[in-house]
């Protein structure tokens, strides 16, 4: 997120101009990446890339200029998320040997370190669906009330409540995990 | 990472604890902020399918090398492969698996339908009308009666079994068929001729066919009636004499048991008296 889409690049991939790929997929991808490791999705990498194959012929018909583009790539990221998690549903859970996972190891302290990702994923699943989908769209992909009302086919209304409802539940979470932790 | 937030993307986090009277809440501040560290700073490397669709535009060779992600990426084509098959019929695919479904579920639920009128409409004509009962049953017998002539047909037998057997004796106990109880044998007659018929040509091989169904009510319906009846009396010791003739007929075996109850019950009827 570090960069910014110019709009020459802007305009060539809503033109349908492949040159403008590139730039597009440098720019969002990391969001969307991290979109679906919010989500805890286990191989959010090979989820992105099929997001991006499947957007980026399409870009021809998107109108709205950054805001749409973003909107447009993360309503299919959204779609494609909601198919995994129905897909997982079905699909029995196949657990490998995971060493960090392994009780009987202490952890090391530098994965404590990095593991502060890990820590606020595990606080968001004790979240609402909705809540955690409206706080991963908005913070993440860094989308506005309107764009995640689009997505989530709501009203900005409604999101603007779930986010309300979420950020509180978050807060006692976080509260309490500190108070817990000290 | 959390460090190099640039102060629009903050702005994100500060509005949105701004809309929910949560700006003072440090906590949940440095959470969402955590949250936000999960993007990471560099896009990741395509696989091979998306490299080649970045690698059409003339651009695309900036900041990634088509040939390092080719290598770093050689066990995904398969399943890349196959995933662009599913993206490409996708469209079309989904829509006609769609209609189809329905079209398939809407045929099982009219044939569901159908099959279970024509059910209830069956059930009910068999409840309304006795003719129809008699029938199917009147069928279903000969159906069954043409395999197999020993063990089915004996519940529909009970009747003309035992007549049957009194008709073994029938050539000793002939001045026992002096009674012609012939009404009461009618309506057996009338449900199963065709049964009460076979079995009579097989007795006719020991008897003359006349004789068996007037000996055979006496072995049924007048016992009771007629206890003082002596014809009954000497039909029933003759049984074990006629038990070797009947020996060799296979159904009769079973028809033995019954006929000698009542031979026990007249030797005391005739014995008070």
């Amino acid at each position: 997120m570090a960069q910014q889409l110019s709009d020459d690049e802007l305009s060539a991939a809503l033109a349908g101009d492949p040159s403008g790929f590139s730039a597009v997929y440098t720019v969002i991808s990391p969001a969307v990446l991290g979109y679906f490791r919010a989500r805890g999705v286990d191989d959010a990498e090979a989820l992105t890339q099929d997001v991006f194959v499947d957007v980026l012929p399409k870009l021809a018909g998107v109108s709205g200029g950054h805001a749409g583009l973003r909107t447009f790539i993360f309503s299919v990221a959204h779609a494609r998320l909601v198919d995994y998690r129905r897909r997982a549903e079905r699909t029995p859970h196949l657990a490998e040997y995971d060493p960090l996972n392994d009780a009987r190891y202490s952890a090391s302290a530098e994965d404590e370190v990095l593991g502060s990702l890990g820590g606020i994923s595990d606080t968001l699943a004790r979240l609402n669906e909705e809540q955690r989908e409206v706080l991963v769209l908005r913070i993440v992909a860094d989308l506005s009330l309107e764009q995640v009302a689009g997505i989530m086919d709501k009203t900005p209304g409604a999101i603007k409540q779930l986010q309300r409802r979420g950020l509180s539940a978050l807060r006692e979470l976080v509260t309490e995990k500190d108070h817990a932790a000290s | 990472m959390t460090g190099t937030r640039d102060p629009q993307q903050d702005g994100t986090i500060q509005a949105m604890l701004g809309d929910s009277g949560l700006e003072s809440a440090a906590e949940l501040r440095s959470a969402l902020e955590q949250l936000r560290a999960v993007v990471p700073d560099a896009a990741p490397a395509p696989r091979a399918d998306l490299a080649a669709l970045l690698a059409a535009g003339t651009a695309g060779a900036t900041g990634l090398a088509a040939a390092p992600d080719a290598a770093t990426t050689t066990a995904l084509p398969t399943v890349a492969s196959a995933k662009n098959d599913a993206d490409e019929s996708l469209p079309a695919g989904v829509t006609s698996l769609a209609g189809r479904r329905g079209r398939k579920r809407r045929l099982a639920i009219v044939g569901g339908a159908v099959v279970g009128a024509m059910t209830l409409g069956a059930g009910a004509v068999a409840a309304s009308s006795e003719d129809f009962r008699h029938s199917v049953s009147h069928t279903v017998g000969v159906i069954f009666q043409a395999p197999g002539h020993g063990g089915t047909p004996a519940p529909e037998r009970v009747q003309p079994s035992p007549s049957t057997i009194p008709a073994l004796p029938a050539p000793v106990a002939t001045p026992g068929h002096g009674t012609p109880g012939t009404p009461g044998a009618d309506p057996s007659g009338a449900s199963t001729p065709s049964s009460s018929s076979t079995p009579g040509a097989p007795a006719a091989g020991h008897a003359p066919p006349a004789t068996p169904p007037a000996v055979g009510r006496d072995g049924i319906l007048p016992t009771p009636g007629q206890r003082p009846g002596a014809p009954g009396l000497p039909g029933s010791p003759d049984l074990p004499g006629g038990g070797g003739n009947a020996g060799k007929d296979l159904p009769r075996v079973p028809g033995h048991i019954t006929p000698t109850l009542p031979g026990v019950v007249p030797t005391k009827a005739p014995g008070q008296p």
